[in-house]
């Protein structure tokens, strides 16, 4: 009977946190997703080094103040992907823009294809509409390209896009947008309360064992959302179980099961070194295309 | 004693916690939810487009007016795929949810066709209103496919939540919630299929 119990109780913690790791699988690209290494990606090797800085010097003050994420990205080739789609997957995957306000946009050029795709996150569909992306596309790039002058074009398009969505957002207002995330508490209370559990089931009649099980599992858990998340979690299961065995058996216990948790965890959130890195907006296809 | 009280009450405390999770009731409520604004984009994106075609005929009009039975067929197709009624009960009906999307696939291949007779009119093809027109409609077409991906991607989330288990049992007895038809690969065919091109 007991035995039954117990079966049953590791077989509801294995659910509930099998239940926390959710696997998503995104379509295989024969291209991959570059690295966002700055704001000027140049795969191709096309912009001089002058044009490529004075263009980020410029995308980065506009960002400064109004927000605004402009990207260029310049492929060798698109390997046969269309490129509609591959811009709103690199698009998506580098989330630029800010989260809540969504104002992000990718100038995606590839030069086999010669395919110019001006991509408009959901914030800036109402100023860079579809229509004026197609405009800038055809009457400040393509020109341009045509002539032969890719750097001419690339800075001519990324001025005309900054001086379209100049004005939308202040970038007070975009850094305060309502985000949503209230999933790492969430991490937390479950990493706490299946530890504690695990902990009491798991090991029995030695609570020493409960308490480092208890901990272990809540660091775990909570891990999937943050390293500090995992360690309060830890820390915490770990108290909870140490008073409830002491209220169990009233007898004095060490403090020193409470501690063990050290940063053993290697994988965590990745907070980027310093870098440019997309703020989490989000993309529905806006935005126009062209060739030259 | 009290040792056996503490340890009942964490213990079924932590199990009712952990019974929620896994038994999916949020999620699946969430889902449902996610669903239905992945639907609602897509049929708002299918309007968007329909709401471009009064204005794309007129142009084509002006510069080919003897395409009748293309321009007519673009007509017919728009005044179909709009008479259709979209409630939230389409997702619920298979039936209803097939004769939105063929009619659908009906407007956007009679677009194709409309947009391919203009490679025989080079006045019409250097149009400003008709070029503007065209980027807008293929940026639209282009937020209904991002719109039908998420939609697709969405649905197959709920329905694994629908059908899995545990939730599964969640889903038919408290949530009443029911496998949601999807976008088929027989249409996204439809879609894809270039238009023909009569000479």
């Amino acid at each position: 009977m007991r035995g039954n119990l117990r079966q049953l109780f590791v077989y509801f913690i294995l659910v509930g946190a099998l239940s926390l790791v959710s696997v998503f699988i995104s379509p295989s690209f024969a291209l991959d997703v570059p690295a966002l290494t700055g704001r000027v990606v140049d795969l191709a090797q096309v912009l001089p080094a002058e044009v490529a800085a004075s263009l980020t010097n410029d995308l980065e003050a506009h960002e400064t103040k109004t927000g605004n994420q402009v990207v260029v990205l310049i492929l060798p080739s698109l390997e046969g992907e269309p490129i509609e789609s591959f811009s709103h997957l690199v698009s998506t995957t580098w989330k630029l823009g800010q989260k809540g306000t969504d104002n992000g946009v990718l100038l995606l050029i590839a030069l086999r294809e010669r395919k110019v795709r001006i991509e408009v996150g959901y914030g800036l569909e109402g100023t860079l509409t579809d229509l004026r992306s197609a405009h800038i596309i055809r009457q400040e790039i393509v020109p341009h390209f045509r002539a032969g002058d890719l750097p001419g074009g690339i800075a001519a398009g990324v001025q005309a896009i900054l001086g379209m969505i100049e004005g939308t957002y202040k970038a007070e207002e975009v850094r305060h947008a309502p985000g949503q995330e209230p999933t790492s508490f969430e991490y937390l209370i479950v990493g706490i309360v299946v530890g504690t559990l695990a902990g009491l089931v798991l090991s029995h009649g030695l609570p020493r064992s409960r308490v480092l099980i208890g901990g272990l599992l809540a660091f775990f858990i909570a891990q999937a959302a943050t390293v500090g998340l995992g360690l309060a979690a830890a820390g915490v299961t770990a108290f909870l179980l140490w008073l409830i065995l002491q209220a169990g058996r009233g007898q004095g216990g060490g403090w020193g099961e409470g501690i063990m948790m050290g940063p053993g965890g290697g994988f965590g959130d990745s907070f980027g070194g310093g870098g440019f890195s997309g703020g989490g907006g989000g993309f529905g296809g806006g935005g126009a295309s062209g060739d030259w | 004693m009290s040792r056996r009280i503490t340890v009942f009450a964490t213990i079924a405390i932590a199990a009712l916690f952990i019974g929620l999770t896994g038994c999916g009731y949020n999620d699946l409520q969430g889902l449902d939810e996610d669903t239905k604004a992945a639907w609602s984009e897509v049929v708002n994106q299918y309007q968007r487009r329909a709401d471009l075609i009064p204005n794309l005929v007129a142009t084509v009009k002006g510069y080919a007016e003897h395409e009748k039975d293309t321009l007519e067929g673009v007509v017919q197709a728009r005044a179909q795929a709009t008479g259709i009624q979209v409630t939230p009960d389409t997702l619920k009906d298979p039936a209803a949810f097939e004769q939105f999307q063929k009619a659908q696939a009906g407007l956007t291949s009679s677009l194709g066709r409309l947009i391919a007779i203009a490679e025989n009119y080079p006045n019409l093809k250097a149009d400003q209103n008709f070029r503007d027109l065209q980027s807008q409609l293929e940026g639209t077409e282009n937020r209904i496919a991002v719109a039908r991906k998420r939609y697709i991607e969405k649905v197959a989330e709920y329905n694994k939540g629908v059908r899995y288990f545990p939730t599964n049992l969640t889903a038919k007895f408290l949530l009443h919630l029911e496998e949601r038809p999807n976008f088929t690969v027989a249409d996204e065919k439809a879609v894809a299929k270039p238009p023909e091109v009569k000479f």
